[in-house]
């Protein structure tokens, strides 16, 4: 909205890289040449850009999600599950019609990740309504569940015999999501995730259902007494979540891997969070946060194999930016618009 | 003992506490009675350091009290009982009277402990085992846990703040009996509630606040009910307000046999019937607690009630929830404007559009009309002088008068046929409270039906047509405003009469 969240959100940024180089100034490396790599290895070629926008894509479809729920004080950190199990219903989808035409097979199991996202939120919804159990707990647990159904799936029937690996077979090639540049991997998942971003976005903020989110997440005696159900809000904006995540595993299944592995979105969850916190929970901005991530990720091997600074650091620098931003916020603890 | 003198204090433009003297002898137990907002509490705030007063002096065992903190208070011998109990649940009598307590030492001892509780609960007829859990002792225990804790800090000045709001009848004439015997080994006690009864029974004096004034003061001996009901609700009332007085019309607002418990198990509402009936307001006066939110939630929609029925306009609406009553033509000012009424971060505009942005004209195909929902703002605010910055600016940033006038703008601009206005004038100044009243009279004129819920009874007299008087739960008068006395309410209000409001009452008519 104003450009003062942008602000902070830039500021937190330049100090995380500034304190990281401090770390790799201590391990004795040069920063400069660590960050150059880094810079090399994430938009040094096309290549490069295509891997971190396919990279950026799951985390900008979840991470939308997961602030359209924080808007509405849902505290849905389930995106781990619910990707997970997006992921495997895609590729069973897959795996059972290998005939149908191209462009409909990879819609039907795209459909398919984001019924099998929504309900595995959807479930966790219906335990916190139900049973009163509060849904960090429950979505967090779920988490657990969800990628653990998808190891045993892989060791049953959908895993690949005698890979050694789990993970299973091949896709068939009318499942693979189409190509946008060809020559690259980047595939159509990156406009999938903006044109999201953009409409969750107007969802928020000109729709009577986010209206309905907004005023939930500010005040739940306001909500009531706006005729709003709480009950029904916090259900929606969990399918809704749910309902992302599970298309962002489908896009990892049908557009990198091309076939289901263990562990094949390990993380993406809880950076969809940092990423939602880092956007200070706005739809619109997820766009350059998801973008961030994807693009440092990226650029963590590279500046590994150049300089040998390890790849992990990259994962300190997006933590120190989440703590950096969320004590901005912390500082400005006026009342801020929702 | 405790001399508080010329103490004055003001929120804004509200004048809590305006020139008290009170003054506590030792081997007395002083009497503050008064209505909710009468500036009790900010008082007693004042004397325990945690408000600063603008003007005025302490003094404490001949000592001086200034800019003094909680804790100092504590170690001058002044020992506060809250309303709610600083208690932890999940540990032991002993363990919760160490906590906090100096003389508990770095390393602890429960056994010394446990015996000085031991000991102090057989003087005082406590009745206290010290190793007992908190969470497993009633209420009235709990109580007793914090006179102990002051009692072994050596405090000789007690202030209870509305102690027997909580308690059941017999744990409250054991209350009182610990309160004799501090007061016969020479400590003075303060004992703050709004019950006529207690103070009657306790007390060696009363003092009687009213509008953060000293209305009167007395010795109980050969003071009477009326007495003191008449110094609390105040001698003369202000005239109603000039208005036209015409004959009320149908039956608009009927509520039948309204019985409501909450979550515990306990009565709120026992069995509530009245009407309201269209160009008429009713106002229902009583001490905050004795059921008016529980009433106002349940007409409102946002609550079910246990039996019982409410009509709007001949229709039952009591299964329907806030949508039901929307469309029905009920408008709802809330108690509480700060987060049921308003959302704070949030603008002026969205704020009115709070209850129908998912109607024509504001929602348009599934978007909200922006420009619709801005233009309509910018009008409401003109109509209703609401003093923002412009329809965009937050909730949050507006005095409280300004935010009362957005929910009014809202509540009223949709001209409802019923309006539910639960003390739509609590916190402002004068001048805002003014044109509230003056708006829900328009309403009136208009031909709505009004319900408006005051625990002002000044306040009810003035703006009601019939007063209603709310008792735990029950409506214990029902009157036309020509018939209403003072010194009944009062007594009404506190408890200590009550009457089936009869036929003329119920159903009653001709305003003065």
């Amino acid at each position: 909205m104003s450009a003062r969240p942008l602000a902070v959100s830039l500021l937190a940024v330049a100090l995380a890289f500034a304190v990281s180089a401090l770390l790799i100034a201590v391990a004795g490396k040069n920063p400069l040449v660590a960050y150059g790599a880094l810079l090399q290895g994430s938009l040094g070629s096309w290549d490069r850009i295509a891997v971190a926008l396919n990279k950026a894509t799951p985390y900008l479809l979840t991470g939308v999600g997961v602030a359209l729920c924080f808007r509405a004080r849902v505290i849905n950190i389930g995106g781990e599950g619910q990707i997970a199990l997006g992921g495997l219903a895609a590729a069973w989808m897959a795996m059972r019609f290998p005939q149908a035409p191209a462009v409909v097979l990879p819609a039907l199991a795209l459909g398919a990740g984001a019924l099998a996202g929504a309900l595995w939120a959807g479930l966790a919804a219906v335990i916190r309504l139900r049973r009163g159990v509060h849904e960090v707990l429950v979505t967090l647990l779920l988490n657990f569940v969800g990628v653990l159904i998808v190891s045993e799936a892989l060791q049953g029937s959908l895993g690949e015999a005698g890979a050694g690996f789990p993970q299973s077979p091949l896709l068939a090639r009318a499942a693979w999501l189409p190509h946008l540049i060809p020559k690259t991997d980047l595939h159509v998942g990156i406009v999938l995730a903006a044109v999201t971003v953009v409409v969750a976005h107007f969802l928020l903020w000109r729709t009577p259902f986010g209206f309905r989110i907004r005023v939930l997440g500010a005040s739940a005696p306001a909500a009531a007494y706006a005729g709003i159900s709480p009950p029904r809000t916090f259900l929606s904006v969990m399918l809704l979540a749910g309902g992302l995540a599970g298309v962002a595993g489908a896009v990892e299944v049908l557009g990198v891997h091309y076939r289901l592995i263990e562990g094949f979105a390990t993380g993406f969850g809880f950076n969809a969070v940092g990423i939602a916190l880092l956007a200070a929970l706005n739809p619109i901005a997820v766009l350059p946060a998801g973008l961030f991530f994807g693009f440092l990720e990226t650029g963590a091997l590279a500046m590994q194999r150049a300089v040998g600074v390890p790849s992990p650091l990259v994962a300190v620098i997006q933590g120190l930016t989440m703590v950096f931003v969320l004590s901005a916020m912390g500082l400005t603890a006026r009342r801020r618009r929702v | 003992m405790l001399r508080m003198t010329g103490i004055s204090k003001s929120f804004g433009a509200v004048r809590a506490n305006r020139d008290i003297e009170l003054i506590v002898p030792p081997r007395r137990i002083v009497g503050l009675l008064g209505e909710n907002g009468s500036g009790k509490t900010t008082l007693m705030n004042i004397l325990f350091g945690m408000v600063r007063p603008d003007a005025g002096s302490i003094e404490f065992d001949g000592r001086r009290l200034e800019g003094h903190t909680p804790r100092e208070a504590l170690v001058a011998g002044i020992g506060m009982i809250h309303q709610h109990f600083m208690l932890v649940p999940a540990m032991t009598v002993t363990e919760n009277v160490m906590l906090g307590w100096d003389e508990t030492g770095r390393w602890l001892h429960p056994a010394a402990v446990a015996a000085r509780i031991q000991e102090a609960s057989a003087a005082y007829g406590l009745d206290l085992d010290p190793d007992a859990v908190v969470a497993s002792l009633p209420l009235g225990a709990q109580q007793r846990i914090e006179i102990i804790k002051a009692i072994l800090r050596g405090a000789r000045l007690l202030v209870l703040d509305e102690p027997t709001s909580s308690l059941s009848p017999p744990e409250v004439s054991s209350l009182l009996d610990v309160l004799r015997r501090l007061r016969d080994e020479g400590r003075a006690v303060i004992f703050i509630s709004h019950k006529l009864g207690e103070i009657l029974d306790v007390c060696d004096e009363v003092v009687v606040l009213r509008d953060g004034e000293v209305t009167g003061r007395a010795e109980v001996v050969g003071v009477s009910r009326q007495d003191l009901a008449r110094m609390m609700v105040g001698r003369d009332v202000t005239a109603p307000l000039g208005r036209v007085s015409r004959l009320p019309g149908q039956e608009r607002l009927v509520v039948n046999a309204l019985t409501v418990r909450d979550a515990g198990g306990t009565i709120r509402l026992r069995g509530m019937s009245f009407s309201v009936r269209a160009g008429e307001v009713l106002a229902l006066a009583g001490v905050d607690g004795n059921g008016q939110a529980e009433l106002a939630d349940v007409i409102a929609g946002l609550a079910r009630p246990d039996s019982g029925h409410v009509f709007v306009d001949g229709a039952d609406v009591t299964r329907g929830g806030v949508a039901a009553r929307l469309a029905s033509g009920l408008g709802h000012v809330p108690a509480d404007r700060g987060t049921e009424g308003l959302v704070q971060e949030m603008t002026v505009a969205e704020n009115l559009a709070l209850r129908d942005f998912d109607t024509p004209p504001l929602r348009r195909g599934p978007w909200l009309d922006g420009p619709a929902i801005r233009a309509r703002a910018v009008e409401r605010m003109a109509e209703y002088d609401i003093r923002a910055g412009d329809a965009e600016a937050l909730v949050a940033t507006l005095s409280g008068g300004n935010q009362q006038k957005i929910v009014l703008a809202r509540e009223l601009g949709r001209h409802p046929t019923v309006l539910l206005a639960v003390q739509p004038t609590r916190g402002l100044d004068p001048g805002a409270t003014k044109f509230v009243i003056e708006r829900v009279l328009a309403l009136r004129e208009a031909g709505a039906a009004v319900l408006y819920i005051s625990t002002e009874l000044e306040e009810a007299l003035a703006v009601g047509d019939r007063i209603g008087v709310l008792h735990a739960g029950r409506l214990v008068g029902l009157m036309p405003r020509a018939d209403a006395d003072v010194t009944r309410i009062g007594l009404m209000m506190a408890g200590a009469l009550a009457e089936a409001p009869g036929p003329a009452a119920l159903y009653g008519t001709s305003p003065a």
